[in-house]
């Protein structure tokens, strides 16, 4: 007996030349995610992930955080609040994991689970949706560039 | 090796080619799975893994007793961006329409 575990559990990875606190700074605080995270405005505390859109005017996708301990490990819940018919799904589950390497790089690991209901959810962050926020991230760190869009 | 080097050398084979595409199907899956879908040894399905997993290609993760193996597209999607994205892109979604259609018609 197999479980179906297609597409409710995603699994992202990838080495950022970075310091853990670098890449803490840049997926808590909204000064850097404008920068890569399709614009939005995410702002993490310890209880909640507030995200919004570029002019701040409407809500994204805020949740709650579920474990926050800076610069190594976040989990909060995931709502798609950006999209109408995304937004009526069940909520669903991001972690994200900062591990130091020996060789002075970080692996940044996020898992999306708990995506069970919510299936349009999870066809729309796979695809582009995260890799083009990791892929990004790791540009904008590494470049001070952001890509090109 | 570089980052590129490794991502280009588990591209290399076809064996792996072919475990990628079994995870893109279906993702997360043990060792015991995806050896139930090739010819081919045990030994030999671990070390096609483990280079998949040193590109950083395949993720494996712990959940509960059983180890699954994630595919991780984002090393490919940063050849893609390095690659692709800054020269060539338009040219290329047109070529990638044009075989389509051929193969769709042919």
């Amino acid at each position: 007996m197999t479980t179906a575990t297609a597409l409710t559990t995603q699994v992202y990875s990838v080495y950022i030349k970075a310091t853990p606190e670098q890449i803490w700074d840049a997926i808590t605080d909204p000064a850097w995610t404008v920068r890569y995270f399709y614009g939005a405005r995410i702002e993490v505390g310890p209880e909640w992930r507030k995200v919004y859109s570029p002019d701040g005017g409407d809500d994204w996708g805020s949740t709650s955080v579920q474990e926050f301990d800076p610069p190594r490990r976040l989990v909060h819940e995931w709502k798609s609040s950006y999209n109408a018919e995304l937004a009526a799904e069940a909520p669903s589950r991001v972690t994200w994991e900062i591990e130091p390497q020996e060789d002075g790089t970080t692996l940044l690991t996020v898992v999306h689970d708990r995506l069970e209901g919510a299936p349009k959810t999870a066809e729309s962050v796979s695809g582009t949706g995260w890799m083009y926020v990791l892929s990004g991230l790791k540009t904008l760190l590494e470049t001070g560039e952001p890509l090109s869009a | 090796m570089d980052d590129d080097d490794r991502v280009f050398k588990a591209l290399a084979d076809p064996t792996r080619r072919h475990l990628l595409d079994r995870l893109f199907e279906r993702d997360g899956r043990t060792l015991t799975e995806l050896e139930s879908e090739l010819e081919m040894s045990r030994f030999g399905v671990m070390k096609h893994l483990r280079v998949l997993e040193d590109a950083g290609i395949v993720v494996p993760r712990r959940q509960g007793r059983e180890k699954l193996h994630f595919l991780n597209p984002v090393p490919i999607r940063l050849i893609h961006d390095r690659w692709i994205d800054k020269y060539t892109e338009h040219r290329v979604a047109a070529l990638a329409d044009l075989k389509h259609e051929l193969e769709e018609t042919g």
